[in-house]
Parts: C-alpha cells; structure tokens; sequence
C-alpha cells in the first residue's frame, strides 16, 4: 500500500518499528515515571542548605597589579584589591552621604565637576578618620541588563578609588563593591531617578568592636 | 524483548531499507524518505498536528511542550499527524500520520503526576517527530526577588512549575549557572562582596569557588562541568578569569582597563564568549580558555551586546542587545557574513534549551520581571507565572 504523498513528511525507518511493537494490539508499552526522577533539592533536615564555611575569604597574591603604595598611583593601571577582610566593620553611610559621585549614562570615568566630592572626601580621611577606612559602593541604573550592571557598578567603585589614591588617600584604606542596579537610590523609571542611581556612595568604615564575633 | 521481536524488529528494518511493502504490520509502509523543511535561518519547520482528546491543563502542558520542541498544534485540515490520547486517571497517547491513518506510535504511562506523564509523553511525540532529544523533562534555575536587596536562588521545570527554593540566606543572589545537570553555581552577597559558590542539588552541600576579594561574580560552568569562567575583581578591574569548578588553577584572561562581563562558553568547551569595551561601546569577544588575544565578535545592527549564551549545537550566540528597551537578538558564531544579528524579541538574558531550539528569557521592569520562553524560529512567546517579586537570570540546564 503506496503511503500518502506528504512532500514535507518526517518520518524515520525505525518509526516502522516501534509502531510493529507499539501497535499491533494497542498499547504494548507503559512507562513508570519514576519517583523524584528529577534531582531533589536536598537540605539537612531543616530545610536549610548545608551552610557556607564562613571562614575567612581566601587570600590571594597579585603578581600581576601595581602594588598598594598609596599616593603617587600612575592613573593608567588598575590596583589590585585590599586583601584585609572588613565585611564586618561597622558602616557609617551618613559621614559621606553628601560626596556622593554621579556618573554619566554607561560610564564609569570620574567627571571633573564631581572631583571636588572626592577631594574633601580624601581630606577628611586623612585628617579626621585615621584607623577608620573607606567602602566605594558602586550602583547603575537599571537600563543596563544584570550583569552588566554589576561590572559597570564595579568599574565606576574601582574608579573612584583610583581618584582617591591620586589625591592621596592610601588604596589600602579603600574597599570596593557593585550592586550593580540592585540598589537604585530611586525606584523610578525615568531619567530623573536613573540620574540619581548611577551613582558611588562613600561610606565610612569603622573597626568592630574589640571581641565582637567575626 | 524477547528474541523473537527483536528478530521480526531486525526484519522489519531491512524491509524498510530495501524499500519492499511489509506485510502483517499495522504500518504497512514503503520506503519512507526524510524530508526537514528548514526556514531561512535554518532551523527545521514545525511538524503540523493535530492534538485531541487530552482536557484541561494536561492538554495545555502538552501543546505548550510540543510548541518549544517544534511540534505545532493546527487546525486537522491542516496537520500531517494526529496526536490522540486522554488524561484520564492515567495518560495514554497516540501518534497516527494522518494520511494513510497509519498508527505510528502508542503508549501509556503511570507513576508521578499526570504533569509529569504528560511531559513524557510530549518528549517521546517530539523524539519521534523531529529526531531530536525532547525538552519537557528539563529543568532550569533562575532568581527570584524576595524582598528589596534580597534575592534566592530557584529550580524549576522548564516552564516554571515545581519550583523549589534552593537557597535560603535572606542575602543577595546573582548569575545562577547549571553544573551540568546535578548543581549550581551563583554568586552570592552572603558575606560582604559578592562570591561565588557551587551547590550540590542532592545534598545540599555547598563549597566555594571563588572568595577573591573586590567581586567574583557571572559565573559560568563548561559545557563539560570541569571548569569555570568568571569576573574577578582581584586585580583592580572586573577581568576574566577561568579556573577549574573547585576553584583551583586560576588564570587570568584579560588584563584590560575596561570592565569585562558576562562570559559564556562553546559547546565545545574550547572557546569562552564574554563582553568587553572598545572605546565608548559594549562588544562581545571570543577568547581560548588557555589564553591568548580575543577575538571580536560582529553583533551587526545590535548595538551594547551582553550576556551571551551559545546555543548548545554550536550555531548561535544568542545576547541582550542594550538600546532604548532590550532586544533578545541572535548572531551566528561563526560571524556568518557580516556578523548580522538577527533581533527576536523585546527581552533580557536569553538561555539556550538543550534542543538550540527554545530559549528562556525575561522582560519587565527591575523588581517586576518575567520569565518567559520563546521559540526562536516561530517567536512565539509563553509567559512563566512568576513567584514571589521579580524573577530573572534564567539557566537552562543543559
């Protein structure tokens, strides 16, 4: 018996096959779908996942980054990053609120007109902070996709610690971080409120207290 | 089987090569040929059929399977298979070609929720259809917003039923990335900047890959599990880095002044994609993991690509072209000719399925984003219900 014509047909020889064993009296075939056949989303009992070591991040040596030797920093090559751990020193967001750098839409180079935050933010460090230290939080609007933003925040936090290090603040004192656009400043969708989120804020870092648990 | 079947199977075989009508089969075909009707930009067109007999979501679930795996529901005048069946109590289905009303294909299924018998049995129409490994049993994980500045990360099927919570640290995710199909691997802001670790499904066993300090972040997994590609911050830039999945053998790939992001690899595992900067403007690059320059990647017409993802058969790069909205956008990885892209649809962070076939994608505004699937050569677009805020950065696993 000649098959239909069907110019477009996809049909395979082993399609003649299965249909001899599958067909003939119906359905010859069951498949069990397997209990949990997927993997199951394990936890300790309490629903939790296994908890991250929290020792210490892991420090590493950069061979390949001008050394932290504070001021006199050439402004064309990256600084390597702190290695000292001060994700548990205390945050002051107030100290610096109003130095506060803007950035151009999808740059992260310091503007001229907004050097002067970073100066008296340099100045005040070395006058008034000594023993504190400095975290550069890094911040985009959200016309940026996700990762991108946390790169772009990252290069506008790296930016203005680069300032600072020109203007005389030791790299050493000063951390970075990106949030990317996950902390607009403004939740608004327009230029106004994206004006305001690319943004780095400077925030005073103080030591924990003597004995405070890490 | 017994080796009587498999004899007649063996039969049946060579009758079939020879092109010589079989007799005492329900089939009771000639010589068939294989015809893959492809579309102008190469991907096979949907087989026409026509689904009956299935109610309620399961006959949903069932469509919207086929759907992303190249199978089109039709109207009967229009179909060259039928695809009958019902969902009662246990789901039984057929495939019958249309014109000689030659049943091809029978089974019923038990165990496990009807969802989940009927994501079997769409793979096997599929499989049987298309030659191509079925998609309705896969997985993906994405992010989900649970609350401001608070993020986990999530597992779901496919299409966004069952999903689990997989992280509970009421602390920032980002990148979540398959470790072929049994982990994860995220970034997460749980103990200052952000870091990343892997995340075994199973047992919930968690072990750190990278905790440099500055950032580590946009992690991705080779095709073959054993490496990782990321963004390090170490260095005073967001730079590339590999290393192997625990973390060990790092090497640094760029040493540029710009930022780098996003990186993805081939399927081959021998090339990473990732964005970068010349002057002024977003571009997409390939680099050897074992180093050595890049090499630019045309988005022609696409302007500020990012977060690529190659396409599984190692035909397509698919990106987020940045303009005034996002565009899911495609390119061919060879470069084709001029490096065209080819724009999809309005939409971020697009992830292949394993088929090449279907993407997950997202839309929406920050903290009100969407899931989404999309069949590239048709573009049509199911939406993914969403749970909890906001979800995004889907991950197909693969």
């Amino acid at each position: 018996m000649k098959l239909a014509k069907v110019p477009n047909l996809i049909v395979l020889g082993t399609i003649l096959s299965l249909a001899a064993i599958g067909c003939r009296k119906g359905l010859d075939k069951t498949t069990q779908i397997p209990k949990g056949s997927s993997p199951t989303i394990g936890d300790t009992g309490t629903g939790q996942p296994r908890d991250i070591t929290s020792s210490p991040p892991v420090n590493t040596t950069s061979t390949d980054s001008t050394p932290l030797t504070g001021v006199n920093v050439p402004s064309n090559s990256n600084i390597a990053a702190n290695t000292t751990d001060r994700s548990t020193w205390l945050e002051n967001r107030d100290e610096f609120k109003a130095q506060t750098v803007y950035f151009d839409f999808d740059k992260s180079n310091i503007k001229p007109s907004e050097v002067g935050k970073l100066e008296e933010v340099a100045k005040r460090m070395k006058s008034s902070f000594q023993g504190k230290a400095l975290r550069v939080e890094g911040h985009c609007d959200e016309r940026g996709t996700e990762e991108y933003n946390r790169s772009l925040g990252d290069k506008r936090a790296q930016s203005g610690r680069e300032k600072l290090a020109q203007l005389g603040l030791d790299p050493g004192l000063v951390d970075t971080i990106s949030f990317g656009e996950e902390k607009p400043a403004d939740p608004g969708h327009n230029d106004a409120a994206w004006k305001k989120n690319r943004r780095i804020e400077l925030i005073l870092l103080s030591p924990p207290p003597a004995g405070a648990a890490n | 089987m017994n080796c009587f079947v498999v004899r007649r199977l063996i039969i049946c075989m060579t009758l079939i090569l020879l092109g010589l009508p079989i007799a005492g089969f329900a089939a009771e075909s000639e010589r068939l040929t294989i015809i893959k009707p492809k579309d102008s930009l190469g991907f096979v067109k949907p087989v026409p059929v026509n689904v009956s007999g299935f109610t309620g979501e399961p006959d949903n679930v069932l469509k919207n399977d086929l759907l992303f795996m190249g199978v089109q529901h039709v109207p009967l005048d229009q179909a060259l298979f039928l695809i009958t069946g019902n969902n009662n109590g246990r789901v039984e289905g057929h495939v019958i070609d249309k014109g000689s009303k030659s049943p091809l294909f029978g089974k019923a299924y038990t165990g496990g929720p009807i969802r989940a018998q009927i994501h079997a049995f769409a793979d096997d129409v599929a499989f049987l259809l298309t030659q191509v490994k079925g998609i309705a049993q896969t997985k993906m994980a994405f992010k989900a917003e649970s609350g401001l500045g608070r993020s986990e990360v999530y597992v779901a099927d496919y299409d966004g039923f069952n999903a689990q919570g997989v992280t509970q640290d009421q602390s920032m995710v980002a990148g979540p990335c398959w470790i072929q199909r049994a982990g994860l691997i995220y970034a997460t802001y749980k103990f200052g900047v952000p870091q990343i670790f892997s995340h075994q499904l199973n047992s919930g066993a968690r072990a750190p890959v990278a905790r440099h300090p500055a950032g580590n972040y946009s992690p991705a997994v080779s095709p073959d599990g054993s490496r990782v590609a990321m963004i390090l911050s170490k260095g005073g830039s967001p730079d590339l880095y590999v290393a192997n999945i625990d973390g060990s053998g790092l090497k640094q790939l760029t040493t540029t002044r710009e930022a780098e992001f996003s990186p993805c690899w081939s399927p081959d595992g021998k090339l990473i994609c990732y964005g970068s900067r010349e002057p002024g403007a977003a571009v997409l690059f390939t680099i050897s993991p074992g180093g050595g320059s890049p090499r630019r990647l045309a988005t022609t017409g696409a302007p500020s690509p990012t977060e690529p993802d190659w396409s599984p058969d190692g035909r397509w790069i698919a990106f987020t072209s940045q303009s005034r909205t996002f565009q899911i956008c495609i390119v061919l990885a060879n470069g084709g000719v001029g490096g065209e892209a080819i724009p999809l649809v309005e939409g971020e962070d697009p992830s292949w399925a394993p088929n090449s076939r279907a993407l997950l994608f997202c839309r929406g505004p920050d903290h009100a984003k969407q899931l989404s699937l999309l069949d590239v050569p048709t573009k049509q677009v199911k939406h993914v219900a969403r749970i909890l805020g906001s979800n995004s950065q889907p991950s197909w696993a693969k």
